[in-house]
């Protein structure tokens, strides 16, 4: 069998062989020439081929003999073959060979080939091949020796591995095999990958050299196509594992991260630092690739932290401390806090940015100074000082509670950590989970050892006395419980044998008998100097006023001016709510005076904020008190949340918006579902205009103390909003039409405002516009705005920075779109338009 | 469902000025008596027997009387005004004399408190002319004991309270217009104690020796109670927080059983005494109580309560007589 020169020997010996497999010889041929292929693929000893003969198959043969096999897979020798040979033979030439050559035939063939058993052939091969792990063996191949191929099948043979799930299942629809579904291969393939990884290891200790270019392509493309999940979860950790021992790990780690081309080399960072548990794994695999790699460097050091705001804090966490972990990174620690102190401080960030953003910046912000040392600290003290005190000045200036909050935690946590001359800032503010979890930022940076621990399948230590203390405890306690027990028991004998008579009678004494009349109230509100006298007057005056409607009609507005001028003096209880109580009862029960008085005064001198606003406040839960008199109409669930008068006006105002829009949006899907109503009279809608029009007169002349269009904006958003309110309750009234034409009117010249209170309060009121005016009016009226208004609602439901914005625009839409429709397919009304 | 609450059993009228103070002398007489003394000076006698005012004293040049006690061994009634002085005044066989007087020098509403050391001496314990001074004589010789005076300035003082502990001279418990809680040993003149029992000044205050436990009030919500450890250190225990503030006097059952508060919002207030257990809240009264007193009767079924108020009444109440052990 030996000769001296095998090349023509191959050629014209595999011609023969794929001639008679390709022409239907007979079936005895047919395995004849399938045995002698099979033996240039046979590495053993007592082969019948030279190695050089075999090199020579390998390279230029294999795939043209693959493909002539699949492209005869409907051969009648093929089906007389018994299922031994077949698979020996047939089966055997796919697995054994080249995986690289193998793989692509096998795609093709399977891409090809319609629904039947030849492709169910193929793709059981498919499944062998995956099982056998030729996939590790194809990107191991590849690690060894820079193969000669052109770059062109490279590319093809990636896209292939990396997009063989979405290839197969498009062709096999609903007979997908399990493991062809992305949760099975992708794992697979990384595990493969790690294998190739570990003989690398092995080769490198040996000293032979290899490449880890291909494997790095794979990653990288894998990652950018978004497998970066479930790949990097099974590789992460066993990397970070062996890397904690092994050098030559760690080296190839780097190098495999250093290869991936630079267009993926962000999607896999991305999902790396995800995938770690802590910030030691990071450093162990990444090793100072951010040093090295530009692209990584702005990744990590800039794209993760300052452009996007995704990442949960845990992962903010690995990121600087990974930056934190060596002293040739912590330059670049120091650069990102530069970065983020300015963008914390900027104020047109803190106006334009979305509050998560801001979040995520403040996090970031309190993280990397929590990493800094005290050396680093001093050297950058005066540029952090500046950062906190403008950036303070633009947070606490912002109309949103959230914002301020956030303003204030973030001040004291640098103040604390600065530690200014012994001195540190404290505000007061509610605590909530964001608060909470920003000033845990500051504190608990070593928690990430356990983890590191667990990552390996280690238990950590700590878990067993914990476990053994839990346990403990109840004993403890019971131990506790014992003499107090005893104790209980010595009780017994003396004091219960003395039953305690009835003692509710036991209130709280008031010293003052409550007024009996408006006008003392009156007095003794204007003149009192006793607390408990202006204490009682307050609280039994709603009542008065609702008893004897002649008495409050004469002094309705002087008392009116009286309470609106009140002060808190005595730090009475409930004090706001009660003021606010009686003014409401004040409007509703003497309506068109008192309404007149405030609307006058709205926009008087010399009034504060917080007069304006309960002004405002006022005139809303009145409106709300009179629209309700209709039984049943108005939705009651949503009436106590309009009347509370509560400090905290953003929570109050989300809720209602909130809660309103979404049971409306449901009545009006509902129709006709509900019971026919009593009829009763609205007491609002006569007087609606009277709470309506005098607010709308003279919002744009600045006062000497009040600018509404210009500082005062929290004003503005509340007017609007309070607005909106009166047009939605005025639904039904004659009036409607004129107010739901004049509230549009208002609100255009101020749709895009700055602050995001007054674009709320704007998509709220046009919200009620759509929901009270009636559906002719809409489209007779307003049939000039409303193509303007819905472009306006489309942009600011794409594009608006404020999530409450978009979502109050998207409902003004379906709002907009379900009355016009309902009007269009109306065919009265289209008979009255025409 | 708990009992409804208690009604008076009998009142006391025709004082003709609010009740200051009232004291029962049962002990050993064939007629029960209390006596009350009045903002107009006088010194009512009552008979419980016949439920009418058996006499009449005029003392203390009509200055409000503040505080009255009896001597047991002798017929003797020692009445203290806001004239400044304290009288003592012979009671026996229906005679009404006043036997001596002494002149305190306070001008403050401190109450004094006796104690009696022989079968006819006693000591008796007032505030002096200095804002801080508390002066202890023997009566009825009137020779003085000694004088206390703490070395720092807590104000007037407010009620004092002297007691023969078991073992050991007579010791004195001063509560001052600080809030602070002081205990003397009146044999060394030396200061035991101190603590700081309320933010307001002390109004009153009452010490059981049995249990080596007190309980003190103030112009607050709050009663303060506390405890004589073995080293003659005062331990502040929890408070009792009342449902409206001002306490004017405290008042523990001879059994040691009940305590009884009188409070400035008109009411009294019962307590079981051992774990300060709200019992009672004993409503009669149109104005503050400035006073209240457990009776001394031999039979514990016989034993009253009476509270004296501004309103110019007295109540009488019978509660919690008919515990199991009595019947």
């Amino acid at each position: 069998m030996e000769s001296p020169i095998p090349t023509p020997d191959v050629r014209l010996d595999m011609s023969q062989c794929l001639r008679n497999l390709a022409l239907s010889s007979p079936q005895q041929d047919a395995i004849n020439a399938l045995q002698t292929i099979y033996s240039y693929l046979d590495e053993g000893s007592q082969s019948p081929t030279t190695s050089l003969q075999r090199a020579e198959f390998r390279r230029s043969h294999f795939t043209r003999t693959l493909q002539v096999l699949v492209h005869n897979i409907q051969a009648d020798w093929l089906h007389h073959l018994t299922a031994e040979q077949r698979s020996e033979l047939w089966d055997g030439l796919f697995l054994c060979g080249p995986p690289e050559q193998a793989l692509p035939v096998l795609m093709e063939g399977i891409g090809e080939l319609r629904l039947g058993s030849n492709l169910d052939h193929l793709i059981g091969i498919m499944e062998k091949f995956l099982q056998r792990g030729r996939l590790s063996d194809l990107l191991w191949s590849y690690c060894l020796e820079g193969q000669s191929d052109s770059p062109q099948l490279r590319e093809t043979l990636l896209a292939r591995i990396v997009a063989l799930p979405d290839l197969i299942a498009n062709k096999l629809h609903h007979n997908n095999k399990p493991a062809f579904l992305p949760q099975q291969y992708y794992p697979q393939l990384a595990a493969g990958m790690l294998t190739a990884l570990e003989r690398t290891c092995k080769a490198l200790k040996d000293g032979t050299s290899c490449s880890l270019v291909f494997v790095a392509q794979t990653l990288g493309k894998l990652c950018a196509q978004g497998h970066s999940g479930l790949v990097l979860a099974t590789m992460s950790h066993r990397m970070s594992a062996l890397t904690r021992t092994d050098m030559v790990w760690r080296r190839v780690c780097y190098k495999l991260l250093d290869n991936v081309p630079l267009r993926w080399i962000e999607s896999v960072l991305t999902g790396l630092v995800q995938a770690v548990r802590g910030p030691d794994a990071l450093g162990r695999i990444m090793g100072n690739l951010v040093l090295t790699n530009k692209t990584a460097q702005f990744v990590i050091t800039h794209k993760l932290l300052l452009l996007q705001y995704k990442y949960e804090t845990r992962v903010l966490r690995v990121i600087l401390g990974y930056l934190a972990a060596d002293k040739d990174r912590r330059p670049l620690l120091i650069k990102v806090l530069r970065s983020i102190a300015q963008a914390w401080a900027n104020p047109s960030a803190v106006k334009h940015t979305p509050l998560e953003q801001q979040l995520y910046v403040s996090k970031i912000l309190i993280l990397c100074v929590s990493l800094l040392d005290d050396a680093e600290l001093q050297e950058l003290r005066s540029e952090l000082l500046q950062c906190m005190l403008g950036g303070m000045h633009s947070h606490l200036d912002s109309n949103l509670d959230r914002v301020r909050r956030m303003g204030m935690v973030v001040g004291e946590c640098l103040s604390s950590r600065m530690n200014v001359n012994g001195t540190k800032l404290t505000f007061q503010y509610e605590q909530d989970e964001e608060t909470q979890e920003i000033v845990s930022l500051m504190t608990s940076m070593n928690m990430d050892e356990s983890d590191l621990e667990s990552e390996d399948g280690i238990i950590p230590p700590q878990e067993i006395p914990a476990n053994s203390s839990t346990c403990s405890q109840p004993s403890q306690n019971e131990s506790e419980m014992q003499p107090l027990k005893t104790d209980a028991d010595s009780d017994l004998d003396s004091d219960d044998e003395l039953t305690p008579y009835d003692m509710s009678a036991d209130q709280e004494m008031n010293k003052v008998s409550p007024p009996r009349y408006l006008r003392d109230c009156l007095e003794s509100l204007m003149c009192s100097e006793e607390s408990e006298r202006v204490e009682l007057s307050l609280s039994v005056a709603e009542g008065l006023v609702r008893k004897n409607t002649f008495a409050t009609k004469e002094i309705s507005v002087q008392l009116t001016k009286v309470l609106l001028h009140m002060e808190d003096k005595y730090s009475i209880h409930g004090f706001l709510a009660l003021r606010q109580a009686i003014m409401v009862a004040l409007v509703v029960t003497d309506c068109i005076p008192v309404t007149e008085y405030l609307t006058t005064e709205f926009y008087s001198l010399d009034y504060s904020l917080r007069q304006r606003l309960d002004m405002l406040e006022v005139l809303a839960a009145a409106a709300q008190e009179l629209s309700e008199s209709t039984p049943g109409y108005t939705d009651t669930a949503v009436a106590p949340n309009l009347t509370s008068c509560s400090a905290n006006n953003t929570a109050h105002w989300q809720q209602v918006v909130e809660k309103r829009i979404q049971a409306k949006t449901k009545r009006v899907s509902k129709g006709v579902t509900q019971p026919p109503l009593q009829a009763a009279a609205n007491r609002y809608s006569p007087v609606a205009g009277y709470f309506f029009f005098p607010l709308l007169r003279n919002y744009d002349k600045p006062q000497v103390t009040f600018d509404l269009l210009g500082s005062d904006h929290l004003v503005l958003g509340r007017l609007i909003h309070t607005l909106g309110l009166f047009m939605y309750l005025a639904v039904n009234a004659p009036i409607a039409a004129q107010m739901g034409h004049a509230l549009l009117d208002f609100v255009w010249a101020l749709r895009y405002h700055a602050d995001q209170m007054v674009r709320r309060g704007i998509l709220f009121a046009v919200c009620s516009v759509f929901l009270a005016m009636p559906c002719q009016s809409l489209l007779v009226d307003l049939a000039d705005q409303l193509f303007e208004t819905r472009s306006w609602l489309a942009d600011v439901a794409e594009g608006d920075l404020d999530a409450d914005c978009r979502n109050l625009a998207v409902h003004c839409l379906v709002l907009m779109d379900k009355s016009l429709k309902k009007e269009l397919q109306n065919p009265h009304a289209r008979s009255i338009e025409s | 469902m708990a009992r409804p609450a208690p009604c008076p059993i009998y009142i006391l009228r025709g004082a003709g000025g609010p009740i200051n103070t009232l004291h029962f002398s049962c002990h050993g007489r064939d007629t029960p008596l209390l006596f009350s003394g009045s903002g107009k000076g006088a010194i009512h006698m009552w008979s419980l027997s016949i439920r009418r005012a058996e006499r009449i004293v005029q003392g203390h040049s009509g200055s409000s009387v503040i505080w009255v006690n009896t001597v047991s061994s002798t017929d003797t009634l020692i009445s203290q005004g806001r004239d400044m002085r304290v009288c003592l005044w012979d009671l026996g066989q229906g005679r009404s004399q006043l036997v001596d007087s002494l002149s305190t020098g306070s001008v403050g509403f401190c109450q004094c408190s006796m104690l009696e050391t022989g079968s006819r001496t006693c000591l008796l314990a007032f505030a002096g002319q200095q804002t801080e001074e508390i002066n202890i004589v023997e009566l009825p010789s009137k020779t003085p004991v000694c004088t206390l005076v703490p070395d720092e300035k807590l104000g007037m003082v407010m009620c004092v309270k002297m007691w023969q502990p078991h073992s050991g001279g007579p010791v004195l418990l001063a509560g001052y217009e600080d809030g602070s809680l002081l205990l003397w040993d009146i044999t060394q003149k030396s200061k035991l104690s101190q603590t700081k029992a309320h933010h307001e000044p002390v109004m009153c205050l009452t010490f059981d020796p049995e249990v080596q436990r007190g309980i003190s009030g103030s112009s607050e919500k709050q009663l303060s109670s506390w405890i004589l450890d073995r080293q003659n250190n005062l331990q502040l225990q929890d408070p009792v927080t009342l449902t409206n503030p001002g306490v004017s006097q405290l008042c523990i059952r001879g059994d040691g059983k009940l305590l009884a508060s009188a409070g400035w919002d008109h009411r009294v207030r019962i307590f079981g005494w051992k774990h300060l257990r709200p019992l009672a809240v004993l409503q009669y009264h149109s104005d503050m109580v400035p006073s209240v007193a457990f009776s001394d009767h031999e039979d514990p079924r016989q034993r009253l309560l009476a509270a004296g108020s501004k309103d110019q009444r007295i109540s009488l109440w019978s509660i919690y007589n008919e515990g199991p052990d009595t019947l």
